[in-house]
């Protein structure tokens, strides 16, 4: 369950990101995100992370204020989320398996359970053959699946991806999105901003527009609803 | 922290230091010739202090005879001087044993002796040793007064000169110390922050799948201990083949000299240098990391 109510931000030097934003989001949703650049998408996402505070609102996780969090908390908050990027930050020195493991690694999980999960999730993505490669040696669309892999082999409760297949052509896109789509099956719930309209078309899952840090929209099975 | 982690954090911190050969090495190399200096002083300084004390301990007047005196003038003169206040005790040295004693002195080198010929060129003489070094300035001139004293001596100045030295000394190794320490630290955090920067993508995905700092820090910080280690330990080793064979070369020419042994100075020292670099090490990562981790 993730909660804002109304969340404002203001970053120093006067612009205004976001105004008044209330959302709820019930377990197990599959959320997209839209609006015109520079709207605040990103500054929506970012505070589900808590990488931007607001300025006057509040945000419960889990039933946690995440704002009342302190230092040493944070990461325990980020350990329920997995986050993903449009440009994937994977670790060029590393190969795939490394790649995902070290997730696991940094929560401390014993060596022979990261061996058994971390090719659990290369499976669910369908890269366990490249296991070890390294990032160079693969296209975006496979690099975007292992940074996939990396966010949920925590077993997350939220997935926030922030333009997932921003850098990637169409065909690309829809293969990440039903391993979105298989994720979300499987009861976690995803938080996603995205400009692919097609995508949002096709899929019918609610959609939440912003507008110069308004929420304009907010409908159960949206559409994207910009022309591009 | 489990066994697991450990495992991650020594190789993370192999590969790192491999990764900046260069300024790894350029590090290291700084450490080691920080400590050296600073271990060299050390020495110079805790054993000037050892020849301040000896000599101190040493409170004694060495009283000359002529030749002239007679066996009952010397009797005479040893009783005289018992009776003096403060005076702990009277030691006869005849001829004969100071002879014997320089032949001590010389060693290997007897061949010395020869140019004397049949002489004896010592004087009969007594130690007299005295509670405390503050009479000895009052009964010199008074023994010297003596019948048949030819001089009285005492190495009073020298030791008060000793002990301005150590005092200079102290004080200027506080400054040299203060001095190495920072620019040791300057070196080791410089490299660190350069690791850290290589690796700065890595920190912020560690900071986003929720690693804790201390379990970011951690390999960092190793980095900068085992630089700082590793410094310490070529300093040491340097100090250690230095000292010793310094301390073969003076037992050699001037036996006099009260120079403390290799044990336990030398573990003293060198354990001293591993803390010393490694608490450095340890100081300049996290001064590196501090302004970095509030991601």
């Amino acid at each position: 369950m993730l909660i804002m109510s109304d969340v404002s931000k203001v970053y120093p030097g006067g612009a205004m990101a976001l105004q008044d934003v209330n959302v709820h989001i019930e377990p197990g949703e599959f959320v997209f995100v839209v609006g015109p650049s520079g709207a605040g998408k990103s500054t929506f996402i970012k505070m589900l992370f808590r990488e931007v505070l607001p300025t006057t609102g509040s945000i419960f996780v889990n039933g946690v204020d995440i704002l009342s969090l302190t230092p040493k908390e944070i990461p325990f908050l980020r350990r329920q989320l997995g986050i993903i990027f449009q440009d994937y930050r994977l670790l060029p020195d590393r190969t795939v398996f490394e790649n995902v493991a070290f997730a696991m690694q940094v929560i401390e999980a014993p060596h022979r359970k990261i061996k058994r999960q971390v090719m659990n999730v290369l499976d669910l993505v369908g890269l366990r053959h490249r296991a070890n490669a390294y990032p160079n040696e693969l296209s975006g669309g496979e690099q975007q699946r292992i940074a996939i892999a990396r966010a949920i082999v925590n077993d997350p409760v939220f997935v926030i991806a922030d333009e997932p297949t921003g850098n990637l052509d169409p065909e690309t896109s829809w293969d990440i999105m039903d391993i979105f789509k298989e994720i979300n099956a499987t009861g976690t719930t995803i938080v996603m901003a995205t400009h692919d309209k097609e995508v949002v078309d096709a899929m019918g899952k609610r959609v939440i527009a912003i507008e110069k840090g308004r929420i304009v929209r907010d409908e159960k099975e949206g559409v994207y609803g910009y022309e591009i | 922290m489990r066994f697991s982690t450990m495992d991650y954090f020594v190789k993370e911190t192999y590969k790192s230091i491999r990764r900046n050969g260069f300024m790894s090495f350029a590090s290291i190399s700084t450490v080691a010739v920080s400590l050296l200096v600073l271990g060299m002083f050390l020495m110079i300084f805790l054993n000037t202090n050892n020849l301040a004390q000896y000599l101190e301990s040493q409170v004694q007047v060495s009283v000359y005879m002529q030749d002239s005196a007679t066996a009952k003038e010397l009797a005479s003169v040893k009783d005289k001087l018992t009776k003096m206040p403060g005076v702990v005790k009277v030691t006869q040295v005849s001829k004969q044993q100071a002879l014997e004693r320089f032949k001590k002195r010389l060693g290997d080198q007897q061949q010395l002796l020869s140019s004397l010929g049949k002489e004896n060129p010592f004087p009969n003489s007594f130690e007299i040793q005295v509670d405390s070094p503050e009479r000895i300035k009052v009964l010199t001139p008074q023994i010297g007064q003596l019948p048949k004293v030819e001089t009285a001596k005492f190495g009073q100045e020298v030791v008060e000169h000793l002990f301005q030295l150590t005092k200079i000394l102290r004080f200027g190794g506080i400054i040299l110390v203060v001095f190495l320490a920072m620019a040791t630290l300057f070196i080791i955090s410089n490299t660190i922050r350069l690791t850290v920067f290589a690796r700065r993508k890595e920190v912020i995905i560690m900071k986003y799948v929720g690693a804790t700092d201390w379990f970011i820090r951690w390999p960092f910080l190793l980095e900068g201990m085992t630089l700082g280690f590793c410094g310490a330990v070529v300093a040491s080793l340097f100090i250690n083949s230095i000292y010793s064979g310094l301390l073969e070369r003076i037992h050699a020419t001037l036996a006099f000299l009260p120079l403390l042994p290799t044990y336990p100075l030398l573990l003293y020292v060198d354990v001293f240098l591993l803390v010393a670099g490694t608490g450095i090490g340890a100081l300049g990562s996290y001064i590196s990391l501090r302004k970095f981790l509030q991601v």
